[in-house]
């Protein structure tokens, strides 16, 4: 039984780290139209750059704040090669972003060298049901809904996120309106790139993480993304947790080699029957 | 494809395989059979378009099959011809369910095969499992026997013309127009009475059974094959190397690997003279790799050969093709 | 001192020319109709005042705040009326609502409602109070009156007639409908196929002839 409840807790904390990459993704997706391979290189990176600031002396929570600082920085750098170039199809911007997803590696390479690394995040543990988990657990489970919290205030409330919804539903009419949708896209980056961050610098403590871990990243985040149907990044939430508490599962009574198998075979299931169920969906990709 | 410039190719392919010294013909191979599987893709992607991040498995499943079967006790030659198909029978087995997909989802799709089938293959004991399958015996064809790196230099140079042949008459036939249109558009495809499904899944199988054969090839050559020898990035690889070669043809199969291939390996020498850190290679490949790519979709959406053929239009003052 | 000026516009995509040397102007205050077929080109002139399109040539000159009702009314569906609204003022500091309400005030029990629900007509106010929450000196309107019932569209008309009399705001109203134009406008332009057909008083214009010929087609008028 504490097993089980130690499986449920682990995927639960993993799934919400899942959800922040995947609401990067959706955010990203919503107001430009791309999908941003790049995104587990956000969360990598902030790893790295967390991990040296720490080492450096500089304090917990300082370090992150600074690094998911830097990680916008990276998403507007992401959004300036993806659709900075008036005319790029979404095609052409999904392979740029692999193409800096692959530049990420070299820059990684150079910077923190091929070794994985990770850093200490919260330590100690509390008790749950008569089991003793992680706190850093618990960090990653509040943060992550004040996160989640603050984005959709953001964007219910804020005049500013009304236009960034805006432009994700209507470009052209946001255009007339006098909205710049080349200024909100790369909004939406930043926002893309600093959750990306938050999720990196949330999920390294539990596992250390290695300049192609960002593979893994971008696989559960859109697999996530994709169980909200790419909209609404609070349905995210429910599938990034969903997918980490089963992947634990397969993880702690089948084979930890299968998990990540288990991950993508489902999200391809879904993405197939969504496909199926909806002919115009697929039509207006195009 | 031009005659002359087919021919001219293949006389230049295969005297490299005679001329080029011993410690060359590694790299040669590789590109050969790199270039086998490009063209695959440039097949699917451009005049398909569809567009498929998953193609090492594909390479892999071929690789898996010959060296599965071989160290089985089957003869090679059978082995080595069940690559392909068993390739073709995965790509059908997964392609049916992804027919339905577009765009970004059939990224996604893909690149989950691959990743799938790397974690599927790494149980399987008789396929040695995350170690890797070794002792894989060399290709033999009755009495002819391919044990030095220039026969398997040859048969890859042979394997390279003949499957540009086979995808250039696949494409010059009705089947071929019609699989021609859906690049443009499906839903003028749909109109005009093309049964779109059908052809999207068959083009996806044979540009799987290319990529297949060569693997089955590449098997035999090295004796040794793991999951590791198959990183995703391989599937990427071949993206990238379609993209910079130029989508919609068959030359573009070529020249994409072989610019690719020679700059990354030209930087990696470089790399090692001097006080370069080990990761230097790894650093440098990563980053031409990346720089080549995002600046052939940014800026050559034809790649090479577009490039090509609108300089040489240009010179003969007729309209590019 | 007009409103709006264009001179000898072309606008190409790709190969063919969507608009080829057209020339047209509104005064301050006056409300100007813009008819022709479907394809004359319309569409593409408004966008191109609206700079969504680049000319390949000529002169645009707008003197003053411009909104561009757009055809199909190009709403943000998800959003709620009110947020639609407020939207339309990103351009200017003012965001309040109220004087909307009280022009149109058929949208005041729909302020919450998203606006991907509501009817045609209704949608089409919307698409007018956006367009009027930028405090434009002149208001394009595209193709107002597709798909609404004919009392609908004449109660729009109405309200363009109220805010161009009592506010001074410039109409450009773009038409199939040249009827439902006349009923406002005191001057039009004729286009077809890209260039200008006519101009003048509707007066004028029916009695030319020039609109049957440009809708129906002369039987001997030599193809364009």
């Amino acid at each position: 039984m504490s097993a089980f409840v130690s499986y449920v807790v682990h995927g639960i904390a993993v799934g919400c780290g899942f959800a922040l990459l995947a609401s990067g993704l959706i955010i990203i997706y919503r107001v430009t139209r791309v999908v941003n391979l790049a995104q587990g290189t956000f969360a990598v990176a902030a790893a790295f750059l967390a991990a040296t600031l720490l080492g450096a002396g500089v304090p917990h929570g300082l370090a992150e704040l600074l690094t998911v600082l830097v990680a916008a920085l990276l998403g507007v750098v992401a959004g300036v090669v993806t659709i900075g170039k008036p005319g790029t199809s979404p095609q052409a911007s999904l392979i740029a972003s692999l193409g800096l997803s692959i530049f990420g590696y070299a820059v990684e390479i150079l910077l923190w060298g091929d070794q994985p690394r990770s850093f200490a995040g919260l330590t100690g543990s509390f008790e749950l049901a008569g089991v003793e988990l992680p706190k850093q657990y618990a960090l990653i489970v509040v943060i992550t809904l004040l996160v989640f919290g603050l984005l959709d205030a953001f964007f219910e409330l804020t005049y500013l996120g009304k236009a960034l919804s805006a432009c994700a539903s209507n470009p052209y009419a946001a255009r007339l309106v006098g909205i710049n949708v080349v200024g909100m896209s790369l909004c939406g980056f930043a926002l893309g790139g600093a959750l990306g961050g938050v999720a990196g610098v949330l999920l390294t403590p539990m596992s250390p993480v290695s300049y192609d871990t960002d593979v893994l990243f971008f696989v559960n985040g859109f697999a996530a993304a994709i169980m909200a149907g790419l909209k609404r990044p609070l349905y995210a939430l429910g599938g990034g947790i969903g997918l980490g508490v089963a992947e634990s599962l397969v993880a702690g009574y089948a084979k930890a080699s299968y998990q990540s198998a288990f991950a993508l075979l489902l999200t391809v299931v879904i993405v197939v029957v969504q496909s199926l169920r909806s002919p115009s969906a697929r039509m207006s990709e195009e | 494809m031009g005659r002359y410039a087919f021919a001219a190719l293949s006389v230049g392919l295969l005297l490299l395989a005679a001329l080029l010294d011993a410690g060359s013909l590694p790299l040669y191979v590789l590109f050969l059979l790199t270039a086998v599987v490009t063209v695959g893709v440039c097949l699917l992607m451009g005049y398909a378009g569809q567009v498929s991040l998953g193609q090492g498995a594909f390479y892999a499943c071929g690789a898996y099959t010959a060296g599965v079967l071989a160290t089985q006790g089957c003869p090679s030659v059978l082995a080595l011809a069940a690559a392909p198909l068993v390739a073709a029978l995965l790509a059908l087995l997964v392609g049916v369910p992804m027919l339905t997909l577009r765009g970004h989802h059939l990224a996604f799709a893909t690149l989950a095969t691959h990743l799938i089938f790397l974690s599927v293959i790494g149980e399987m004991s008789i396929a040695g499992g995350d170690v890797g399958l070794q002792g894989i015996p060399p290709l033999a064809v009755g009495p002819i026997a391919f044990d030095s790196l220039r026969d398997y230099a040859f048969l890859a140079c042979l394997t390279l013309l003949g499957v540009m042949l086979l995808v250039n008459n696949l494409l010059d036939s009705r089947p071929g127009r019609a699989i021609r249109a859906l690049s443009s558009s499906e839903a003028g495809a749909a109109a005009s009475a093309v049964p779109v499904g059908r052809y999207k899944l068959a083009v996806f199988a044979l540009s799987a059974a290319i990529a297949g054969l060569a693997g089955g090839i590449y098997a035999f050559q090295i004796g040794y094959i793991a999951p590791g020898s198959f990183p995703v990035l391989l599937s990427i690889g071949y993206v990238v190397m379609a993209a910079i070669g130029g989508l919609g043809t068959l030359f573009g199969g070529v020249v994409g690997s072989a610019a690719v291939m020679l700059l990354v390996h030209l930087l990696s020498r470089l790399a090692t003279l001097g006080r370069m850190p080990p990761t230097a290679p790894a650093i440098l490949s990563y980053a031409v790799y990346a720089a080549m790519l995002i600046l052939a979709v940014l800026f050559l959406p034809n790649g090479l050969m577009g490039v090509a053929s609108s300089l040489y239009a240009r010179a003969r003052h007729r309209p590019a093709r | 001192m007009n409103v709006i000026e264009v001179q000898n516009l072309i606008v190409k995509y790709g190969g063919a020319t969507a608009l080829d040397g057209v020339s047209l102007a509104v005064s301050p205050g006056e409300p100007v109709a813009l008819v022709g077929a479907n394809g004359a080109g319309k569409t593409t002139l408004l966008n191109a005042l609206s700079a969504v399109v680049r000319p390949a040539a000529g002169q645009i000159r707008i003197r003053g705040r411009f909104a561009h009702v757009p055809e199909g009314r190009q709403l943000f569906p998800d959003l709620s009326v009110d947020d639609n609204l407020r939207l339309g003022a990103y351009r200017v500091r003012d965001r309040e609502t109220a004087w909307i309400y009280r022009i149109l005030p058929e949208l005041e029990r729909t302020r919450k409602q998203r606006a991907g629900s509501l009817s045609g007509g209704q949608q089409q106010m919307v698409a007018i109070g956006r367009g009027l929450m930028g405090q434009p000196d002149v208001m394009a309107i595209d193709e107002m009156s597709l798909g609404l019932a004919p009392i609908v569209a004449r109660t729009l008309i109405r309200v363009l007639g109220e805010l161009n009399r009592e506010r001074g705001l410039a109409v450009l109203l773009v038409e199939q409908s040249a009827r439902l134009a006349f009923s406002l406008c005191t001057r039009a332009y004729v286009l077809d196929a890209g260039r200008l057909a006519a101009s003048g008083t509707p007066r004028e214009l029916i009695d030319s002839g020039v609109l049957s010929d440009v809708y129906l087609g002369a039987a001997d008028r030599v193809p364009a």
